[in-house]
């Protein structure tokens, strides 16, 4: 029975379809036939993400539009295997895509895939709409700062009215959490938001936190997903946030700083002189 | 058959239309005809745009034991305050019979009580909205003629609205508004009021206005004295 997860967050740069890319990649370097989608319709990025640029050929609208087949359109991932890319266009605008589209294609790939991960769009119009609509579960990415986690409130919103399930009475899909560029430093500092005052405002199980790292950007302007980089802590911490959603259960790390070895000696000489 | 009957159908020179036009029942609570008069006659002219020419049943089930009235009578009352008396409902065989004699047919417009039935006393439920899942930023949710319960998170950005109280016991973060038609009555109780703006029929605080809340544990209540919005613990 295929999965459809949406990824999602309303605001932009939060980190959607870096996750988007780690994530199909976590599921497919588990054994799961795993597909990608790109819903931002002109403003194409999974493919830059995830390394396939240069071989775009067609894409989602060509697909919609019958101008190009499933397979054709398709992208085999070169590192994972069971991983497939379908572009974004990169020629037109969002308007593109109809429900009746989507949904035939979604149709068709149910057939074969066992997860379908749908990077969607930022803004709540059409494309997030339509990348929401016929999904199972949705991963909500959040930045620890207030703009960030009113968007994704607004997504939660629309996520339990807006979607095929909730039209259908078939039950609200499950959510997850996942909250991208943590700095504990900052968060000790007081600059950031902590995860229990944005876990205080969405109330919804937490999938996951990845830390502030160095390893995303350069992941991503390599083309290679950072959850590949399993020395980063940012991969590592995908890592973790697949494996609690297939259910196992991952304890949570990269919640704090790490305390440098000078800091320790001096809290101990604190406690000696008390 | 059926080109027959649409023979008949073309050929014939009326049609029945079901119309719900109001219809004004006065329903006889005793029998006093002076007293009668001048009150009609009250309350006719309270409301003249209303009344004249209205069309009035006349409900007898309240003066059913009191036998045969004075139907003339009754019907020239209701003339001469410009009414239109179309009939009576209710009442029994004799007091039927007396009103057809004076010009009332009787009719089953409306939900004439059956006389052998004991009269259900109607119980008045207040209508309640229920809301159990969380409001997100966007959302917007009114109660019309109706209290609202909440007993999920309010996010900021999310908006409550009812025509009567409100009653939210998750966080109250979003937006508030009680007694939107206009009842001063309406009240807002919550437990933790970190809300927007609350509003009263209208009259509004925002969260800056918001000073000296109650401590965070007690319930708290919001609603309107002399035209301005009041908070206190409860």
């Amino acid at each position: 029975m295929v999965k459809i997860i949406v990824v999602t967050s309303g605001k932009g740069g939060v980190g959607k379809t870096t996750t988007s890319a780690s994530f199909a990649v976590g599921l497919a370097s588990r054994g799961y036939k795993t597909a990608v989608i790109d819903f931002d319709i002109g403003l194409r990025n999974l493919d830059l993400i995830m390394g396939c640029e240069r071989r775009v050929v067609y894409d989602f609208v060509n697909v919609i539009r019958g101008e190009a087949t499933l397979n054709q359109a398709l992208i085999r991932d070169k590192h994972t295997k069971e991983l497939f890319i379908l572009p974004a266009s990169q020629t037109r605008d969002k308007d593109a895509l109809t429900l009746e589209g989507v949904g035939t294609v979604l149709d068709e790939m149910s057939k074969t895939f066992d997860y379908i991960v749908c990077d969607s769009p930022a803004g709540i119009e059409r494309g997030a709409q339509l990348a929401m609509y016929f999904a199972d579960s949705a991963i909500v990415v959040t930045n620890p700062e207030v703009s960030s986690v009113r968007d994704s409130d607004r997504m939660l919103g629309l996520l339990s009215s807006k979607t095929k399930r909730a039209e259908e009475g078939r039950g609200h899909i499950t959510e997850h959490l996942l909250l991208t560029r943590y700095s504990p430093k900052r968060v000790a500092n007081g600059d950031m938001l902590s995860l229990s005052d944005v876990n205080e405002i969405l109330a919804i199980p937490l999938l996951g936190v990845i830390p502030e790292s160095q390893a995303v950007l350069r992941a991503s302007n390599s083309g290679v997903p950072v959850i590949v980089d399993t020395e980063s802590d940012a991969g590592q911490a995908y890592m973790d946030a697949v494996a609690r959603f297939l259910g196992e259960d991952v304890p949570f790390r990269f919640l704090h700083e790490k305390p440098n070895w000078l800091k320790r000696l001096f809290s101990f000489k604190e406690k000696e002189a008390i | 058959m059926s080109d027959s009957n649409l023979v008949m159908d073309r050929r014939s020179c009326f049609r029945f239309k079901t119309s719900f036009s109001p219809c004004t029942i006065l329903q006889l609570a005793r029998y006093d005809l002076e007293e009668l008069s001048k009150q009609v006659s009250t309350a006719v002219n309270r409301a003249p745009n209303f009344f004249i020419g209205s069309p009035v049943i006349l409900d007898l089930e309240e003066v059913r034991t009191l036998g045969v009235l004075d139907f003339n009578r009754i019907k020239q009352i209701l003339i001469a305050n410009n009414l239109v008396p179309v009939g009576v409902r209710g009442g029994d065989v004799e007091q039927h019979a007396a009103a057809v004699d004076a010009g009332f047919p009787v009719v089953t417009i409306g939900k004439a009580k059956q006389s052998d039935e004991p009269i259900k006393k109607s119980v008045q439920v207040s209508q309640t909205k229920l809301v159990t899942t969380p409001i997100r930023s966007g959302m917007q949710v009114y109660a019309k003629d109706a209290d609202l319960i909440v007993i999920a998170p309010v996010s900021p950005g999310a908006e409550l609205l009812a025509d009567g109280n409100i009653h939210v016991y998750g966080p109250l973060r979003g937006r508030a508004l009680a007694g939107v038609q206009g009842n001063t009555q309406a009240r807002i109780f919550c437990r933790t009021l970190e809300a927007e703006l609350v509003a009263i029929a209208g009259y509004y605080l925002v969260k800056e206005d918001m000073q000296n809340l109650p401590s965070h544990d007690s319930m708290v209540q919001v609603y309107l004295e002399n035209e301005q919005v009041r908070i206190a613990a409860m």
